[in-house]
């Protein structure tokens, strides 16, 4: 098992009157709720909790891209990433992803990642996506060519890659005489690609038929993600071969405290932060975004989805999130990787406005008392 | 009384296109809107009365296919040429609401030889930097309907959409969610260049509008009166823009004077 220290780096001072006041946490939340200031402090403090991964054991940082909304504050991942490169020495730098259609030309993710790669020694993991329903309506970009996008763009980004360069490439979307670019990454062929899903089949069997990663994204319930990844694992015996535990990740938020009783106790009020405020106005489907049946299927998932459920029970008994002592998340983690098959572990150990102290000790005691036992799986 | 309609399949260069034909009298095209409108309405049934209406489904809505080759609005307008010519008919009044509005505009500036008479009716396919239109891809079903009705509680504004994500008729809805957004996500239910070309439009034209067009203001009628030669707008009071559909025997009545067809009696 590899265990990964995923950041949203959220904005977690929304007003208290923001879930009666505002629709959306994205695209049309005024930006004036943005004050720089603090924001110097978040960005500085968050970016000191993915080094801190590297100090504790982790075995990468993960980082990804959003626009215009208060969930995420990094329209520019591989800003980030070109910093963690040069302030850890070890750890994996997962970008997860570049969300490809909205790089014009493409090439610039091909040329961003070399450079990440390059300059790290070799520790990018290549996320590429195709960019939530939100970043549609933030670029005024036709969701019904998004899949088209990704594909050509995608298919680019590896070509340009891996083919000596100039070459030429004619898409649909695309047409460019001279794809050249410098640097070349250092890993070679390529650095690993993890492609995140919301559980579409089309993105599930596209990874298992290239061979690539797949990460489930979070805040569904855990039998959701154990469709998803049994239905790659299935992808992959239809194209030939078993797929392998590295193959798949799971992104799941994690608080570790003393007992079970303060972890809840502690964790819980961010934990609401972030469903009843950041998660809202994200699951929105811009019309050809996916398919219509795969649409109908995550329209039905939506009631297993953390921001419409309210308990600690059903936030349990879902896995939505794990939380409480030591042994407790030791064991929930435990039982519930090895259902699901996974060889990657995600976890979200900031989330909304959990503070900096508190993100620490989780971090902390996750590292020490949880990751251990766990790494001999 | 409702007159007879069917509605077949028919093969447009490839595309399988769903079309259905119903009424009495001399042909009527008739180009839906985003709401992809396909099933004989009360609306149809009013046209149908004095013309037989051929009202086809746009690529991507209901079971027409070929959206894969649709990539903008002169591409359907395109396909709209070649079903004219696989059904045979030219010099025909085209009646166009919303989206077909702005289709049926483009065909005539395209193909004015197919076209005798244009109707607009709260037609899409301008941007007027001081009217512009509300957003239609929302997901809010009930903010929508407050949006293109003037009264939302108007019995065909229940029928309009699904009212919930289990409703069956929620794949054909979003189907033409998709096709819509296909030619008129960005630019934005308009074609810039569609200005220059109004002047090309030869026959004689009416425009239709609901005075309370919340998505498309009436400015956007004004502004197609005053640039397509000859043109005549119409206003419809205390009407939103669903303005067939709200205001359905004013509008067949403004489409019937229009064509000058005597009433059969």
């Amino acid at each position: 098992m590899q265990f990964f220290c995923f950041h949203l780096m959220p904005w977690d001072r929304l007003p208290d009157d923001f879930a009666s006041h505002y629709d959306s946490a994205w695209t049309w939340l005024p930006n004036q709720l943005f004050d720089p200031a603090h924001g110097q402090t978040l960005y500085n403090r968050y970016l000191d909790e993915l080094i801190l991964a590297e100090e504790l054991g982790f075995d990468g940082a993960c980082i990804n891209e959003h626009h215009q909304n208060a969930y995420g504050l990094m329209p520019s991942p591989n800003l980030m990433g070109a910093i963690l490169a040069r302030q850890t020495k070890r750890i994996k730098i997962a970008v997860v992803g570049n969300a490809l259609p909205l790089y014009n030309p493409p090439t610039r993710v091909a040329e961003e990642f070399a450079m990440i790669d390059v300059m790290s020694g070799g520790r990018l993991i290549a996320g590429m996506v195709v960019g939530g329903g939100p970043e549609y309506y933030s670029f005024t970009l036709n969701p019904t060519f998004a899949r088209s996008m990704y594909t050509e763009a995608l298919d680019l980004v590896l070509r340009a890659w891996t083919e000596p360069g100039p070459f030429a490439h004619h898409g649909k979307h695309w047409r460019l005489k001279y794809v050249n670019p410098w640097p070349r990454p250092l890993q070679q062929p390529h650095p690993p690609i993890w492609i995140p899903g919301a559980g579409s089949k089309e993105t599930i069997d596209f990874v298992a038929q290239r061979r690539y990663s797949y990460m489930g994204i979070p805040y569904f319930h855990i039998d959701f993600f154990q469709r998803n990844f049994d239905g790659f694992r299935e992808a992959c015996q239809k194209n030939g071969y078993t797929g392998s535990p590295s193959q798949l990740g799971w992104l799941v938020p994690i608080y570790v405290a003393e007992n079970d009783e303060q972890a809840w106790r502690e964790f819980e009020p961010h934990l609401t932060y972030f469903r009843r405020n950041l998660l809202k106005g994200l699951t929105i489907f811009p019309p050809g975004y996916t398919s219509v049946r795969s649409m109908a299927r995550i329209h039905g998932a939506l009631d297993k989805f953390l921001a419409n459920v309210e308990t600690r029970r059903d936030i349990e008994a879902g896995a939505y999130a794990i939380v409480g002592s030591p042994a407790t998340v030791r064991d929930r983690l435990k039982e519930h990787s090895q259902r699901l098959g996974v060889g990657n572990l995600l976890g979200l150990f900031q989330l909304g406005t959990l503070p900096a102290e508190l993100t620490r000790k989780n971090m902390w005691m996750f590292a020490k008392e949880v990751m251990p036992q766990l790494r001999g799986q | 009384m409702t007159v007879a309609n069917r509605t077949s399949f028919v093969d447009v260069r490839g595309k399988k296109t769903q079309l259905m034909v119903g009424g009495q009298g001399p042909p009527l095209l008739y180009l839906h809107s985003a709401a992809g409108e396909t099933d004989w309405t009360a609306w149809h049934d009013a046209l149908g009365q004095r013309f037989t209406v051929y009202a086809p489904a746009h690529p991507g809505f209901a079971l027409s296919e070929g959206l894969d080759e649709i990539d903008d609005i002169h591409d359907l307008a395109w396909h709209c040429v070649d079903l004219l010519s696989v059904l045979g008919l030219e010099r025909v009044p085209v009646v166009g609401f919303s989206l077909g509005g702005w289709l049926a505009v483009e065909l005539a500036i395209l193909r004015p030889a197919l076209v005798s008479h244009l109707v607009l009716i709260d037609a899409a396919g301008l941007h007027l930097d001081e009217s512009p239109m509300e957003e239609l891809f929302i997901d809010d079903l009930d903010r929508l309907r407050r949006l293109i009705f003037h009264n939302p509680d108007h019995p065909a504004a229940a029928n309009f959409f699904p009212s919930s994500r289990t409703d069956p008729r929620l794949l054909m809805w979003l189907r033409a969610r998709e096709a819509t957004a296909r030619v008129a996500w960005n630019p934005y239910l308009h074609d810039p260049k569609l200005p220059r070309h109004l002047h090309r439009v030869g026959c004689p034209t009416l425009i239709v509008w609901g005075d309370d067009d919340r998505l498309i203001p009436s400015a956007h009628g004004a502004y197609y009166a005053e640039h397509i030669p000859g043109a005549r707008l119409e206003l419809l009071p205390s009407c939103g823009h669903m303005a067939p559909f709200e205001a359905t025997a004013e509008c067949a009545a403004l489409v019937q004077g229009f064509l000058h067809q005597p009433s059969a009696g």
